[in-house]
């Protein structure tokens, strides 16, 4: 038996002097209470899961999102019914103010939470890798080109064999953060092809509409020659071939994590004092970056936030809740932005 | 014949003739092959025991865990197929879809892996195609529901039919296979430490009774007291055997601690999480299927048997004593064991609270309650259980492969030890007599 008990203490002892095994993911610090936001469709995956490994990790916190559209969460969150509003564009210069008289004691500001990298999703008979110019695509999309082998693809895609097939564009029939953003793209990079602007809803003539980014992709996936843009995880998931995008510095970049958050990580802080609103230059990119990226705010009161606003933020801010968004097909905030988020989070 | 009988008989006479220098002689003789017998013996059971515990690590046990998982994930993927088809057409449930289809492609990618890993098993072979081929139905059936529209509550009882009757059946098989190998490695490893240790401590007790004997013969017949080589040769001995039986004792116990403590414990507890998957999915597939009774039975008799024991079903596996006795145990507090038990209570009545809503033609409330995160929504609620469950059986995990890694570090070197040391011991007998000799020329 001491004999049993002397080995064991040689074993701890050897054990001692092995290598420490990896740390388990930090835990999440509790806070109590309820809050509610609510706001943008583009993040709402992510938020829901946030809340849900929050609640399960926290017995006495209850934290609600309602996926409302971005207009609508900023309203509620000027309106006071709001914690937390989840938005895919800043406030505008109008509602700013309304903004920090709603938190009163401080201004509201912007933090970023996730990237969700914007897919162009497409279906052509014998083609799996696609690279398009933001030229040819603002004329794919407004109907200037028809056919799949036209002399402008070819051009961005040398000795690739396209079929003759029409192309057939989708796009989204409500309003979404995801066309804001691909429209902001075009407007900003082939603003002689693209006369349509920017905006949460589609203007452009011709192609099909379809209401929920599930109805897009699977339009794209029923027909064939079918191009649409859509949020890179309703791609990843559904298995649909992506098209590398041409970016200022004349690459063509596939879609990826590491590739959107080089755009991200490009993009200038145009907020001062902890209000983290980014501008994206889709003009001066370094050679790595996918263009095509849409970055997802929560907009919260700098002071007298609930401390389970500050809590859950923390947490989404962290490496586990932004693994647990990559989980979902989005995209994590580059490190050195997701740090200077965690800091102004601490700083509420 | 009777020249050779001569011949021997002359030998031995001669080897036992009462001078002193053919006693030296025999003495000598006898201790160094006593030596060179508890050297290859003992050196070759190390082996055979150190062989015994990587199979028991690297493969065995490996094996039981993958066919577990198995199981396991062929659950859960069915449960995602229903949750797919109960958010297909609802706009405000697109998230929910996704987030299913997503931890759908996840479980199948974790079914090929697994199926691949058990493909190393050559006993399995058979088994293993069998279940890849109703695998491949089962694909096909998804396929059919996922693209059917309207039709895709038939096509799904076709998919869930295939997962239940000949899947799951099959994984079932490949787990009682599987955990029947690791026993029989656990047997055989046990038989070679019997001998490894009756070896030890027999030829052991031999060498040093003749190291001693020597030691005393030389001491009378020479009166010389102190033969430092012998000395030496008799603390080397002694020092080889105890730590041989000590460590072939430590690494037994460590390794049957870990397997009834641990491995065994994080078996039963996967079995009773694949159960609670399956009898969670009842749920969406009682509103897919338009309320059918079949599946609230079913949820019924699967739930009665986590929470009792039992059997869950004429198709389904059993669990001995159900939740409390499998989650319980010395490795789990009694606040972490209560948390499961009612975590899975709230699962129950959120159960119950759907089907209510669904039978009293609420149906897109039923649905409402059952997608939701709030607390009190039966997929927050079950993820809530899960995650309970989660750590427990990961904690043991954790703990089974510490243990094994002890056992192999504990064992590390030994096949060489009775080489080196009984080889020094072999040397330094011929040694210390050598100058007795000396004295005869």
């Amino acid at each position: 038996m001491r004999l049993r008990a002397l080995g064991l203490i040689a074993l701890v002892a050897l054990a001692g002097c092995d290598t420490p095994r990896s740390e388990a993911a930090t835990p999440i610090a509790c806070a109590s209470g309820k809050i509610a936001g609510q706001g943008s469709s583009a993040q709402a995956n992510a938020v829901s899961a946030w809340i849900r490994n929050y609640q399960v990790s926290c017995a006495d916190a209850t934290v609600e999102y309602a996926s409302v559209g971005s207009g609508a969460g900023l309203t509620a969150f000027i309106a006071g019914t709001g914690d937390f509003a989840g938005t895919d564009s800043p406030l505008s210069a109008e509602d700013q103010p309304k903004a920090n008289a709603r938190c009163g004691a401080g201004p509201a500001i912007h933090l970023p939470m996730v990237v969700g990298p914007i897919a162009l999703a497409f279906n052509v008979a014998g083609v799996d890798s696609l690279r398009l110019a933001p030229d040819t695509i603002a004329r794919i999309f407004t109907g200037r080109i028809t056919s799949w082998n036209d002399q402008e693809i070819r051009r961005d895609n040398p000795g690739v064999s396209l079929p003759a097939t029409p192309i057939r564009t989708v796009h989204r029939a409500d309003s979404s953060g995801t066309t804001d953003n691909f429209t902001k793209f075009l407007a900003a990079t082939a603003p002689a092809d693209w006369p349509h602007g920017s905006g949460s809803a589609w203007k452009a003539p011709g192609g099909t509409a379809q209401k929920g980014s599930n109805r897009v992709v699977s339009a794209i996936e029923r027909s064939d020659g079918a191009i649409g843009y859509v949020e890179a995880s309703y791609a990843r998931f559904h298995n649909l071939p992506i098209a590398s995008v041409g970016n200022a510095a004349g690459k063509y970049v596939t879609l990826s994590d590491a590739a959107a958050g080089s755009m991200v990580s490009g993009a200038k802080i145009t907020g001062t004092a902890g209000d983290l609103q980014l501008a994206i230059d889709y003009k001066t990119v370094s050679t790595d970056a996918y263009p095509l990226v849409l970055v997802t705010y929560e907009v919260v009161c700098k002071a007298g936030a609930p401390g389970l606003v500050k809590s859950f933020l923390t947490y989404a801010s962290s490496r586990t809740g932004q693994s647990a968004a990559t989980r979902l097909g989005y995209a994590p905030l580059p490190d050195a932005l997701r740090d200077q988020v965690a800091q102004a989070v601490a700083a509420l | 014949m009777p020249a050779v009988i001569e011949a021997t008989r002359t030998i031995a006479r001669r080897a036992v003739r009462p001078e002193t220098p053919a006693r030296l002689r025999l003495w000598a003789t006898l201790t160094v092959l006593t030596a060179v017998a508890l050297l290859v013996s003992l050196s070759l059971l190390m082996a055979r025991v150190q062989q015994q515990v990587r199979i028991i690590g690297d493969e065995a046990a490996p094996q039981a865990a993958t066919a577990a998982d198995l199981y396991f994930a062929l659950s859960d993927m069915d449960a995602q197929v229903a949750r797919m088809v109960l958010t297909a057409d609802r706009d405000e449930l697109a998230g929910s879809q996704i987030d299913a289809l997503g931890t759908y492609q996840e479980r199948s990618r974790q079914v090929d892996a697994d199926v691949q890993k058990a493909l190393s098993a050559e006993s399995d072979h058979d088994r293993v195609l069998e279940l890849m081929g109703h695998l491949a139905t089962y694909r096909e059936r998804v396929w059919q529901t996922l693209t059917a529209g309207d039709a895709a509550a038939g096509y799904y009882t076709q998919a869930t039919n295939v997962l239940h009757l000949d899947l799951l059946p099959a994984a079932k098989d490949l787990r009682d296979s599987s955990t029947e190998r690791l026993s029989q490695a656990y047997a055989r490893k046990s038989a070679t430490e019997g001998w490894a240790v009756t070896v030890a401590v027999g030829l052991g007790a031999a060498l040093l009774i003749l190291l001693v004997a020597l030691q005393v013969w030389l001491a009378r017949r020479f009166r010389r007291v102190f033969s430092p080589a012998l000395l030496t040769a008799t603390a080397l001995t002694v020092a080889l055997i105890i730590p041989a039986v000590a460590v072939l004792t430590l690494q037994a116990s460590r390794l049957s601690e870990a397997r009834d403590d641990s491995l065994t414990p994080f078996l039963a507890l996967s079995r009773a999480r694949a159960i609670s998957y399956d009898a969670a999915a009842d749920t969406s597939r009682f509103l897919i299927s338009d309320n059918l009774a079949y599946y609230d039975d079913d949820f019924k008799r699967k739930s009665t048997c986590l929470a009792a024991g039992g059997s869950c079903g004429p198709t389904a596996d059993e669990i001995e004593g159900g939740l409390p006795s499998v989650v319980g145990g010395p490795d789990v507090s009694p606040f972490d064991r209560d948390q499961v038990l009612t975590r899975w209570q709230a699962y129950r009545t959120d159960h119950e609270r759907i089907v209510g809503l669904a039978r009293g033609g609420k149906e897109e409330e039923a649905v409402g309650a059952l997608t939701g995160i709030r607390r009190g929504d039966a997929s927050f609620d079950f993820a809530y259980f899960d995650a309970a469950v989660a750590d427990i059986t990961a904690a043991r995990s954790t703990e089974f492969d510490q243990a094994l890694s002890d056992a192999k570090l504990v064992l590390t070197g030994w096949p060489w030890i009775p080489v080196a040391v009984l080889g020094l011991v072999i040397f330094l007998v011929p040694l210390a007599v050598r100058r007795r000799f000396a004295e005869y020329r």
